[in-house]
């Protein structure tokens, strides 16, 4: 008899069986944790709806635990691995490295309600209008469900299912899901959530991890802005995003993280450099001249963002030596430096213009110093 | 057999309207002296273009009905617009019906008359917000010279104020580019 037999006999090489449902529950979870190195098409695991039983099976349950354990993987793989400088507030002060140098190991704790998300998107069936589907009300979601919601989005950003996703209570609820898809939420009808919980615990790690992809986002967003035409889609978007940066910053600050809202600076560096403002090319002429006013404002909201963390700086540079927080101000300070003053004074500028009474048109395509051109 | 009958339904409505349209925006006023003084500057040059000061504001209401005002406190200007009239709409339309459908066919047609008088004081009145927009758009682009010109004015006059405490002017020159030379004896 093969050593394999023998493991057969035992039951150790035994293919675990699972209900179908179950087996679509996880494949669908194994996709988001895997994330862009999923060989998976999102959309048609999100289009094969099948009831999913009220509980699942013991077998399902150790499975997708697995599954999840892999989450904080996929997390290094987002960005973690990068080496960089923070301070979690252990009492180690600044610390250089990648981020499971920098961080003591924390739990990432998953409730239901990830279980609950998942069941969702087994069972809606998002090739169907969007007024067929059953809500997904809100609920108290952990950091670790927080990602998953996070993922989900991530996921299905190219697919059709995206809006849909955005638009439930249940990831309105998210604070992770705000600060990474704020344009695709602004449409909800609920507020932005308190911030709190992504600045302590397990919440700074993760922030840390997406903070490059979360940057990008900011930018294509910021992007984006210059060629939206209709000055209530801009209002909508300008006001969510300033709610959420202004929640941000100020949970930021309550927890004395500062650095956790180094992503905007990532987001808006490369626009400076390259001088595209997120002015909108052309609103609708026909709209009135209050309500273009204020989409035009409305449309700063990163550039106010960054006019608070140069507030922040000014604060940073009157930190001495024999203070106790000089290290973490030093650290703060390098990471303004790449905006510097020439960086303020061209977002206070752009920001004037935004307000102006005559605004200048801005130019349709911008020259970076590489030669890249930017629409 | 039925016999038909022409109903005849005719509306009329006259309403009146009032559109306005308006924008505000910051000035930029540089922190030479206490705020108060900057204000009080700036004032000086906006009467001498028409505006009128009452406590922390200034107005100018000009000709083609565009109103401005400075908070000379908050350094903002508001430059608004207001337009009203009366719009008259009228409608008279006719259908035949069988007699026994009457009551039915004139209240379908009388809602419907109704729906296409709102309809129509709505485009009109829409027209008229439009008007009213192009009339201010056309407007802010001067204004904004104008303003700029009163601001550049004021700081100078605050320079000036500014030189003058630290010592004797000498002299106060100003280029064709704008730029001024304050030459002080400390």
């Amino acid at each position: 008899m093969s050593q394999r037999d023998e493991l057969e006999d035992q039951g150790e090489l035994a293919i675990p069986q699972v209900a179908q449902s179950e087996h679509d529950l996880l494949m669908l979870a194994r996709a988001l944790v895997a994330g862009p190195d999923s060989r998976d098409d999102i959309w048609s695991l999100l289009c094969a709806t099948r009831q999913v039983a009220p509980k699942i099976g013991p077998t399902c349950a150790n499975l997708l635990e697995d599954t999840l354990r892999q989450v904080w993987r996929s997390l290094w793989q987002r960005g973690g691995t990068q080496p960089r400088a923070s301070y979690p507030l252990d009492g180690r002060g600044p610390v250089r490295g990648r981020l499971w140098e920098r961080y003591q190991p924390v739990e990432l704790a998953f409730s239901s309600a990830t279980l609950q998300l998942l069941r969702w998107l087994v069972q809606t069936p998002f090739a169907a209008p969007a007024s067929t589907y059953a809500k997904l009300p809100a609920t108290k979601l952990t950091v670790g469900d927080q990602v998953m919601v996070y993922f989900a989005l991530d996921a299905a950003r190219a697919t059709p299912a995206l809006q849909a996703i955005a638009a439930q209570p249940f990831v309105q609820a998210a604070p992770l899901a705000w600060l990474g898809f704020a344009t695709y939420l602004a449409a909800g009808e609920h507020g932005v959530p308190a911030f709190d919980s992504l600045t302590e615990g397990a919440g700074p790690i993760v922030i840390e991890a997406l903070s490059g992809e979360l940057a990008r986002r900011w930018q294509a967003s910021e992007l984006a802005k210059r060629s939206i035409t209709n000055p209530a889609e801009l209002i909508e978007l300008g006001e969510a995003q300033d709610a959420v940066l202004t929640g941000w910053f100020d949970a930021c600050d309550r927890s004395r993280r500062r650095d956790l809202a180094g992503f905007v600076l990532d987001a808006i560096a490369p626009l400076i450099e390259r001088e595209v403002s997120p002015s909108p090319l052309e609103l609708e002429p026909g709209a009135p001249l209050s309500v273009r006013a204020r989409a035009r404002t409305s449309a700063g909201s990163l550039l106010r963002a960054v006019t608070r963390w140069h507030a922040w700086d000014q604060q940073h540079r009157g930190v001495r030596f024999i203070d106790d927080d000089y290290a973490v101000a030093q650290l703060l300070l390098a990471r303004f430096e790449r905006i510097g003053s020439a960086g303020i004074a061209r977002v206070n500028g752009w920001l004037a213009d935004l307000a102006s009474l005559a605004p200048l048109p801005p130019s349709d395509t911008v020259s970076s110093s590489e030669g890249n051109r930017i629409s | 057999m039925s016999r038909a009958i022409q109903i005849r339904v005719s509306e009329s409505v006259v309403r009146t309207v009032h559109v306005e349209d308006g924008i505000q925006s910051p000035l930029e006023m540089l922190p030479i002296l206490a705020p108060d003084r900057m204000g009080e500057l700036l004032a000086a040059e906006l009467e001498a273009q028409g505006f009128l000061r009452d406590g922390d504001k200034a107005t100018r209401s000009d000709p083609d009905g565009v109103v401005i005002e400075v908070d000379l406190k908050a350094a903002t200007v508001t430059a608004r617009i207001g337009e009203s009239g009366q719009l008259a709409e009228s409608i008279d339309r006719r259908a035949n019906v069988a007699i026994e459908r009457k009551d039915t066919v004139q209240a379908a047609l009388r809602d419907d008359v109704r729906r296409e008088l709102d309809e129509r004081i709505a485009a009109r009145t829409e027209a008229l917000r439009r008007e009213v927009t192009a009339k201010l758009e056309n407007k802010l682009s001067d204004l904004r010279k104008e303003l700029d010109r009163a601001v550049g004015r004021a700081t100078i006059a605050a320079l000036t104020e500014r030189a003058a405490s630290l010592g004797n002017i000498q002299s106060v020159v100003e280029d064709e580019a704008g730029n001024v030379t304050i030459k002080v004896k400390l």
